[in-house]
């Protein structure tokens, strides 16, 4: 027997990491990814963003709690518990604000299919919804409405040439990997292939390391 | 607009990662453990070392509440054979970055093994690699950072002069941004698909993202008919001696 299955058998807490260090890693990550990604990532979908709200709100109704009391010692307390809330604020704030940023300017392509309107929260999808009906009826107001009617399409595929905007899939990207793995990438004059140890930094292609980033074997830096 | 921003962390935005770093801190007055969203912080009972996020130790220490001890890595000497090995030893890439924490094996002795399963998918800034029980002699992802950070608010704490320590760091940069410009003057050939910076820090990646990413991306779309090209003739079939062909394909 290990010394370590005996631990593991007596107290099986001891060597998972604690949930919230868990919800911090993963916002961290999260926000990392979505500011270098050149396209709309996945809302993460084990209910992170809702524990994350509910435990800020909870944070503030205490920090309001202890701002009535006068004790001197809760005093320092406060200014911590206040410090760490702006910090874990300006994550959300700065993740969400990525996420619209990207939404505003490709609305279209994120709503055109399934798969990609799986991609946003439901209130990003209320959002985009809202936000390309009203930009569509004052585009009909101002000149859309004096165009021939064949050529009032806002999502016109006719011709070979989509009118709706894509990202760049094949922009680059840096990556870190977490684990060792083979890692390959298409270039313009030949295509590399190269095992990878971990926390390794590779400058990418996001459509190559998009698989890579979705199993969890790297992570955008 | 939302987040005019191009894609990528800015400087500050590294900056601000690299505080959630842990460091170790010698408190000077009695703490009761706070309940923050990150967990609970641990008592702290002079003159016990606990570990805490970079930026409450910054507090703490701004309100002389602590004293932080610098990493094992920030030691002149660390940082002198760290400089050694960059200019001599390995003039090409960066010095490798820290192992992960492990352990020795219980039943194979000269081997170790991670500490834990679960701890496969910590990445900096949440590995341990700025605590006092940190590796000497390499450089965590976020050096830059924590040592800027230190030395100008617990320059007092280091056990040599600061001064000493500020110039050896100032070596290491001037190194390593020698080694990123040539680095790039590699992507001018950026034929293969992809391209390692083992070793590489979080500001020096900040600071040429622009750089690099804008390089790369210029040099896929110019060759772009290019490749194109290249993966018809690939999936048509490699055994075509008709050279000639591909030329007159190209043509004007």
């Amino acid at each position: 027997m290990d010394i370590d299955d005996i631990l593991r058998d007596v107290d099986p807490v001891i060597h998972t990491i604690p949930r919230e260090k868990r919800d911090l890693q993963d916002l961290t990550r999260a926000w990392v990814a979505e500011r270098s990604a050149p396209e709309l990532l996945h809302w993460p979908s084990d209910g992170l963003f809702e524990r994350i709200n509910n435990s800020i709100r909870r944070q503030i109704e205490k920090v309001e709690e202890m701002t009535g009391d006068m004790d001197p010692k809760t005093n320092f307390a406060l200014i911590v518990i206040q410090t760490e809330l702006e910090r874990f604020k300006y994550l959300v704030r700065s993740y969400l604000r990525a996420r619209i940023a990207k939404i505003d300017r490709h609305t279209l392509h994120y709503l055109s299919s399934d798969e990609l309107r799986s991609r946003l929260s439901e209130m990003e999808l209320a959002y985009a919804t809202r936000h390309q009906a009203l930009l569509h009826n004052h585009y009909l107001s101002s000149f859309l409405s004096s165009f021939p009617p064949g050529l009032q399409n806002l999502n016109d595929t006719a011709g070979n040439i989509s009118m709706i905007d894509t990202p760049d899939l094949e922009s680059a990207v840096f990556i870190r990997l977490l684990r060792d793995t083979l890692v390959e990438g298409r270039g313009v004059d030949s295509d590399g292939r190269l095992e990878m140890e971990e926390s390794d930094i590779v400058i990418l292609r996001w459509a190559d390391a998009k698989p890579l980033v979705q199993l969890g074997n790297a992570e955008l830096v | 607009m939302a987040h005019p921003l191009p894609p990528g962390l800015t400087q500050a935005e590294v900056a601000f990662v690299a505080e959630m770093e842990l460091v170790t801190i010698i408190p000077r007055q009695r703490l009761e453990s706070i309940d923050l969203l990150s967990g609970k912080t641990p008592v702290l009972r002079p003159p016990h070392r606990a570990e805490l996020p970079l930026w409450l130790a910054l507090l703490l220490k701004k309100q002389r509440r602590a004293n932080i001890v610098p990493p094992p890595w920030l030691h002149p000497a660390s940082l002198t054979e760290i400089i050694l090995r960059e200019t001599k030893e390995n003039p090409e890439a960066f010095s490798p970055p820290p192992p992960p924490p492990s352990r020795a094996h219980p039943r194979e002795p000269g081997r170790a093994r991670r500490l834990a399963e679960s701890d496969a998918d910590i990445s900096p800034p949440f590995q341990p690699s700025c605590t006092a029980a940190a590796p000497a002699g390499y450089l965590p992802y976020h050096w830059l950072e924590v040592a800027e950070a230190l030395l100008a608010h617990a320059g007092d704490d280091m056990p040599v002069p600061a001064g000493e320590v500020r110039s050896l760091l100032r070596d290491l940069v001037e190194v390593r941004a020698a080694k990123m410009r040539s680095s790039t003057s590699q992507l001018e050939g950026f034929g293969g698909g992809l391209m390692s910076l083992r070793g590489v820090g979080a500001m020096e990646l900040a600071e040429s993202r622009g750089f690099v990413l804008g390089v790369v991306d210029g040099v896929r779309k110019i060759g772009a008919s290019a490749e194109a090209t290249r993966r018809e003739e690939e999936e048509a079939g490699g055994g075509r001696h008709d050279d000639d062909e591909s030329d007159d394909d190209m043509g004007i």
